[in-house]
């Protein structure tokens, strides 16, 4: 079973995720925010990280700047969910593998999801 | 950007005048308003207003709809600026937190935020939501306190938003910030109207009662209470110059040589009578590069400009130095109206103004009780702008009744701000309707106040040269019995 795990803020996007990506088979979990994100990839290796950007204490282009610090973590994908435009996100994040602009819907999420994971989801 | 006193202007069109200059530095506001009033869209504001200065802005959420869906709504608004976000003017979710960690996780979250962030500028958008979680009264004061102290150590200036609102309560924390600012709408009938008032600004003078405003594509536009914001002019009156020619010869002759530069004179009729007429005389018969405007309720640009044609009156030849403003009453908003042509007789010099139909502005509002004062102060904020102001009244037709020529003239309200005041008249004799014509009042002039008849021609009125047909007239409609009862009845001021 894949697991992923949803950086995001906003609570009722994160149960939204959480239920949706539960009936797609993953193992879910949720941070409210990147520095909550780190706590859990310290203990934890999802296979995918979904964040949003503009988050307190730690926000994606902080948490995407400290997975690429860490070998163990640099390998995992990650989409950045967001209101931002693309550029904006390019301009001030690093490498992440795909970004996915809010608000979107179930079928965009799981298309990029069956594109990481292909023939999975 | 922050002033010398500390304090800054929100950059919302109206709110800094009705705040005494804006907001100060550091302190906490709350902004509170039941859903739909603007709140959400108010804050944005704010911030983006804040941001295009170079300061940092924070928006942080609880309860609230998504940022996805916020940040969706204000693209369509003229002040959202795509490039601000993340750097100047930021969105984050708060709620969570609240809900796993109390009011004190919360604090945490402004306090780390708004220090990384070097926000001077946060909005708090759902305090109902802080209410619900705190666990005493006692918790939610120590709350606010807290978020004052954060507000004055890191010098942001707080804005919490709240739909909470019973005008009978008084909830702690409004007796804790620094200011209190309710945004309402009530119904007039059917239609709807929402209004702004501070309910508290500590350390500044504000502007109390309530303001109009609306919500456009360009966000709040609050328009101060015209009576309030004018209730001195805003600059001195210097009513010195040559008297000004009402652009009917033999008018002016009547009073005297014309009126005085700066005044105001208002024409009386009822329908067809020959007001507006009087209105393009007037509007065209000063020195062809003084900027002129026509301000009216009622007839449009283009008839107006085939009305002037069709009376060979020269309003095509002064081009650009004539204004044609034209405000249908169907949803206006009195304060708003008179803030735009304020607004336009300031930015083109206007300084020969008429207003066709000035009982127009008492259309505008229920509180009839507002257009006396409402008046006096437009007439004299016109006066010190240096305009001289031709405007029209719309009376019934009672002037008809015989020996009674000027039944039915309302001047209530009228004569407080008006120099002069001419009477036009419709009197019927036979099959034959005469126009007539009359001055009531005319300010510190000796004045010929006999009745004239007067046509309507190329050229515009043209008055008789004595009063002898007049007075034929009003002999003959004596000597023929009574007329019949007029219909209508058409006041100014409501009462």
């Amino acid at each position: 079973m894949r697991t992923v795990l949803i950086v995001e803020d906003e609570w009722a996007i994160a149960d939204w995720l959480e239920v949706l990506l539960s009936e797609y088979a993953f193992n879910v979990l949720v941070a409210g925010n990147g520095r909550e994100a780190l706590d859990i990839l310290h203990r934890d290796t999802p296979d995918l990280v979904l964040t949003d950007f503009m988050m307190p204490f730690l926000d994606g282009a902080g948490l995407i700047a400290a997975m690429g610090q860490d070998e163990r973590l640099s390998g995992i994908p990650v989409v950045v969910m967001t209101s931002l435009l693309e550029h904006v996100v390019r301009d001030r994040a690093g490498r992440f593998h795909a970004y996915l602009r809010k608000p979107f819907r179930e079928a965009d999420l799981m298309r990029i999801i069956s594109e990481i994971f292909p023939g999975e989801a | 950007m922050s002033g010398d006193n500390g304090r800054f202007a929100t950059g919302v069109p109206g709110l800094d005048a009705i705040l005494g200059g804006g907001v100060f530095d550091g302190g906490i506001y709350i902004i509170q308003g039941a859903p739909g009033a603007g709140k959400t869209i108010l804050g944005n504001q704010i911030c983006f207003a804040q941001a295009a200065q170079g300061r940092n802005a924070l928006y942080i959420t609880l309860l609230a709809e998504s940022h996805a869906r916020m940040i969706g709504h204000m693209r369509r608004m003229t002040f959202f600026d795509e490039a601000a976000i993340p750097d100047r003017m930021s969105y984050v979710g708060a709620f969570k937190t609240l809900e796993d960690d109390g009011l004190r996780g919360l604090l945490d979250v402004v306090r780390r935020e708004v220090r990384t962030r070097k926000a001077s500028i946060l909005v708090l958008d759902g305090l109902i939501t802080v209410h619900e979680k705190a666990r005493s009264e006692l918790e939610l004061k120590k709350f606010i306190h807290e978020l004052q102290t954060q507000a004055a150590f890191s010098n942001c200036t707080m804005f919490l938003l709240t739909s909470a609102f019973d005008a009978d309560a008084h909830p702690p924390e409004h007796t804790m910030v620094d200011g209190l600012i309710e945004l309402q709408t009530s119904l007039h009938g059917r239609r709807a109207e929402r209004s702004l008032q501070v309910h508290k600004l500590r350390g500044t003078w504000f502007m109390g009662g309530k303001h109009s405003y609306r919500i456009t594509e360009n966000g709040h536009a609050i328009y101060p209470r015209i009576e309030a914001l004018l209730e001195t002019p805003s600059v001195w009156d210097s009513a010195d110059g040559p008297m000004v020619s009402v652009g009917i010869g033999g008018v002016d002759k009547m009073l005297g040589g014309g009126v005085d530069t700066h005044s105001v004179t208002v024409v009386l009729g009822p329908s067809g009578s020959g007001k507006t007429t009087a209105g393009l005389q007037f509007l065209t018969g000063g020195p062809a590069n003084e900027p002129a405007m026509l301000f009216g309720f009622h007839e449009n640009p283009m008839a107006l400009r085939i009305k002037a044609d069709s009376l060979k009156l020269p309003l095509k030849a002064r081009g650009e130095k004539v204004t044609l403003m034209w405000r249908p009453q169907t949803e206006a908003v009195l304060d708003e109206v008179a803030t735009e042509l304020l607004s336009t007789i300031r930015q083109n010099g206007v300084r020969r103004l008429v207003i066709d139909g000035i009982e127009g502005f008492s259309k505008l509002t229920d509180e009839k009780e507002r257009i006396g004062s409402f008046l006096s102060a437009l007439c004299n904020e016109l006066r010190a702008l240096g305009v001289t102001t031709l405007a029209t009244a719309e009376t019934d037709h009672a002037g008809m009744t015989p020996g009674q020529p000027l039944k039915g003239v309302n001047q209530t309200g009228l004569s407080a701000v008006a120099e002069n005041i001419i009477a036009l008249h419709l009197a019927a004799l036979r099959s034959e309707n005469h126009r007539l014509m009359t001055i009531l009042k005319s300010r510190d002039r000796r004045t010929d106040m006999r009745m004239r008849r007067f046509e309507i021609l190329d050229g515009g009125i043209v008055l008789d040269a004595d009063f002898q047909s007049a007075e034929r007239i009003l002999r003959d409609i004596s000597s023929q019995g009574p007329a019949p009862t007029p219909s209508t009845d058409l006041k100014l001021t409501g009462e």
